[in-house]
């Protein structure tokens, strides 16, 4: 176990010492801490209860390798494009920017947005992504942050001006493409969203041809005072691939943050979000689903720091387990004392279709403030046996009762996203990994 | 059509139906009624087929297949349908694509065509005018937030569209306004032929002044105590059942 260990953090160690250090993305003055942890390369354990259910065993035992330019065929690319056609595509492949697969990345355009590489940043732009990111404290502050500020060298700083309406939806693509190891990539984004401007945001992690990858992605946010961005999140990598990101989102006065987050591939994904409050009057609304086959891990955690008074937040996550998979929820919600008028929700069900399938499930809440409204619970079950036989009393196989009870469980969350072509991306591929599930149950 | 010999049942090792006949012919309604707890929604649901049941003894034959031992899909398809008396809500599941779904099941079974979406809208249309039920109802899951009259007339509008050969109605006029329970009963009449049966459980003699019964039996502790014509009904409305009751211990 200790030697095998040390394979990633071995790996990590030359990283760190590589000779092409002007690569990096950030500057060397936020990368310095960062370097720190790496150095002194504690991973967590099963003994650190923000990673008690998160096996880390197989990202450890394994050294990635960074990816030579991969050529891919372009007609490949489509279909990942499909869930939103007409948006802003930024492809990324095996962690590095595509020109090729992109659209134009231009200064300023009429809708107010910028987006400029991080690793060319310079001036005043580059001040306000790094100034995003040092104010972004993660209250879980694990390595794998620091193995994306450390030692990313790619990442994109979007920003939009004042008082707009951004009209393309911007999709950040990561592929990673077949190889005989892992190809890494720990990317860094940060977004800001000035005072009374809006945008969407899907950020997507898929393989090409069930390829090998170990994503470490963070991701920085700032939503300005009134100002709203939907951030959409599908990871649909291959069961070869692991995910360990990490998102950080600030809220100002009367900022309006909405996440959707759908867990349907990899071997094993552990994504954290946390959202901060930093005025009063935000709101946040959280939604996520994970649907694991096989012996796929996946693992969600949120962390809803409520400290300004009348913000409210609502967080409904929803997990269903096949064959001997596991799923992890693990929600906090702070409401630290200034916190007046705090509207807080909190919900976790989980839809259990095999015996062997399991769910952790931890919804928490911390209450500082006296006058506020908080509630939170979670349920771990079967399929409603009741709602089954009423289907199969009007002529439905029981099979395809499932299949439809199921459905209907995810789709209590999809039909929130209101982008049209969004959801039936989502929902078409919950349905088709839902096919297989209950083909194997019959 | 449905032939139940000394049927016995049992819940838990409790046992409900305790010896139960019932013979029910093409074109007939017969109507079930009885004290809380007698068995009537038991019977209802081993005749569809639910999980939970031990059949003890007995039997019961529709259309002369046996009927215990089909999966209850198949004695839909075959033209079964069961009004239930709480009926429930199923969230993210789409009324209409449901009933849309149901409805070609049991046509690929009769080997009839699919209905496509434009065909199947004129039909339940249609039969919604039959029911009075308001359209945004169609849009929404099934049953979910529904009145309990809204509801019942949910569960009336499926057996309209599902034209089942027999249906049994469990307590369909329970929770129905006076108007709603005539609209209900509209629907039965209208639906009922000389080739289809109607069972109905109720507790109210007044829904039987709307669906005319030709058969009316008293369900008691599991076993069928008496059956007459519809006067029995107006009898039981009168008297209650201990008259019987008394009857049927003594002959115990
Ligand atoms: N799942 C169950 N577990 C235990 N007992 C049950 C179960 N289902 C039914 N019973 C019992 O069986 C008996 C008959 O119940 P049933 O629902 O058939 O009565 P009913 O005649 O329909 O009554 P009502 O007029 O109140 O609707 C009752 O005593 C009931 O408690
Ligand atoms: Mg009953």
């Amino acid at each position: 176990m200790e030697s095998s260990q040390n394979q990633f953090s071995e790996w990590l160690n030359k990283q760190i010492h590589s000779s092409n250090s002007g690569a990096f993305a950030l500057s060397p003055e936020l990368r310095a801490t960062s370097l720190s942890v790496l150095d002194a390369g504690v991973f967590p354990n099963r003994k650190n209860e923000e990673w008690r259910y998160t096996p880390l065993r197989e990202i450890l035992s394994q050294s990635p390798v960074l990816a030579d330019k991969t050529q891919i065929n372009p007609a490949l690319i489509a279909a990942f494009k499909e869930a939103v056609p007409n948006a802003l595509h930024l492809v990324f492949v095996d962690g590095e920017f595509s020109n090729e697969f992109s659209g134009s990345i231009s200064a300023l355009d009429k809708t107010g947005l910028t987006i400029e590489h991080i690793s060319t940043l310079h001036g005043e732009s580059r001040k306000r992504a790094e100034d995003t990111i040092r104010q972004s404290s993660l209250s879980d502050d694990n390595i794998f942050q620091h193995i994306s500020l450390g030692l990313s060298r790619s990442g994109l700083f979007i920003e939009i001006q004042k008082n707009h309406e951004v009209d393309r939806i911007v999709h950040i693509l990561h592929l990673s493409t077949k190889s005989e190891s892992r190809n890494f990539s720990n990317p860094v984004h940060v977004v800001r969203v000035s005072e009374n401007s809006h945008m969407q945001l899907l950020e997507q992690y898929a393989s090409i041809d069930a390829g090998k990858a170990l994503s470490v992605p963070a991701v920085y946010i700032e939503v300005a005072d009134g100002a709203g961005l939907d951030h959409f999140k599908i990871g649909l990598e291959s069961n070869q691939s692991d995910h360990v990101s990490n998102t950080v989102v600030q809220v100002a006065s009367s900022g309006v943050y909405k996440s959707h987050q759908y867990l349907l591939g990899s071997r094993l994904t552990r994504a954290n979000l946390e959202v901060i409050f930093s005025g009063a009057g935000a709101q946040a609304s959280l939604r996520g689903i994970y649907l694991g086959n096989a012996d796929q891990h996946l693992d969600i955690r949120t962390f809803m720091d409520h400290a300004f008074p009348h913000c409210s937040s609502d967080q409904h996550f929803r997990g269903i387990m096949n064959d001997q998979s596991r799923g992890v929820f693990n929600g906090m919600v702070l409401v630290r004392r200034d916190a007046q008028k705090t509207d807080a929700l909190q919900s976790n069900k989980n839809l259990l279709l095999s015996r062997e399938a399991r769910v952790d499930t931890k919804p928490q809440l911390e209450i500082y403030a006296d006058d506020v409204k908080c509630a939170h619970g979670a349920t771990v079950g079967e399929l409603d046996k009741d709602a089954l036989f009423y289907l199969q009393s009007r002529g439905i196989e029981k099979a395809e009762a499932k299949l439809m009870l199921t459905r209907a469980f995810a789709a209590e969350i999809t039909q929130e996203i209101e982008i049209e072509t969004l959801r039936s991306y989502v929902q078409d591929r919950i349905s088709n990994l839902l096919d297989g599930v209950h083909a194997s149950n019959v | 059509m449905l032939s139940i010999k000394n049927l016995q049942v049992s819940v838990e090792d409790k046992p409900i139906l305790r010896g139960l006949n019932l013979e029910v012919n093409p074109g007939e309604i017969h109507a079930i009624m009885g004290p809380n707890g007698s068995g009537k929604s038991t019977l209802a649901h081993v005749l569809a087929g639910r999980e939970g049941y031990r059949i003890d003894g007995g039997s019961a034959y529709y259309k002369g297949i046996n009927l215990l031992e089909l999966a209850p899909e198949i004695r839909a398809r075959e033209g079964m349908f069961l009004a239930f008396q709480y009926p429930i809500e199923i969230p993210g599941v789409n009324n209409t694509s449901f009933l849309k779904k149901a409805l070609n099941e049991i046509r690929k079974h009769r080997g009839e065509e699919e209905l496509d979406a434009i065909d199947f809208l004129d039909l339940i249309k249609k039969q919604m005018k039959l029911v009075e039920m308001k359209e945004d109802l169609l849009k929404r899951p099934v049953n979910q937030g529904f009145s309990g009259g809204e509801k019942k007339r949910n569960e009336i509008l499926q057996m309209a569209v599902l034209n089942p050969l027999l249906a049994i109605l469990d307590e369909t006029d329970s929770g129905l306004d006076i108007d709603a329970l005539r609209i209900v009963a509209g629907g039965v009449n209208k639906l009922r032929t000389k080739d289809n049966a109607f069972v109905v459980i109720t507790h109210y003699q007044r829904l039987l002044d709307y669906i005319v019964p030709d058969f009316v039996h008293v369900l008691s502790n599991g076993q069928i105590i008496k059956s007459g014509n519809k006067d029995l009904a107006l009898e039981l409305e009168e008297r209650g059942y201990d008259w019987l009751l008394d009857k049927a211990e003594t002959r115990d």
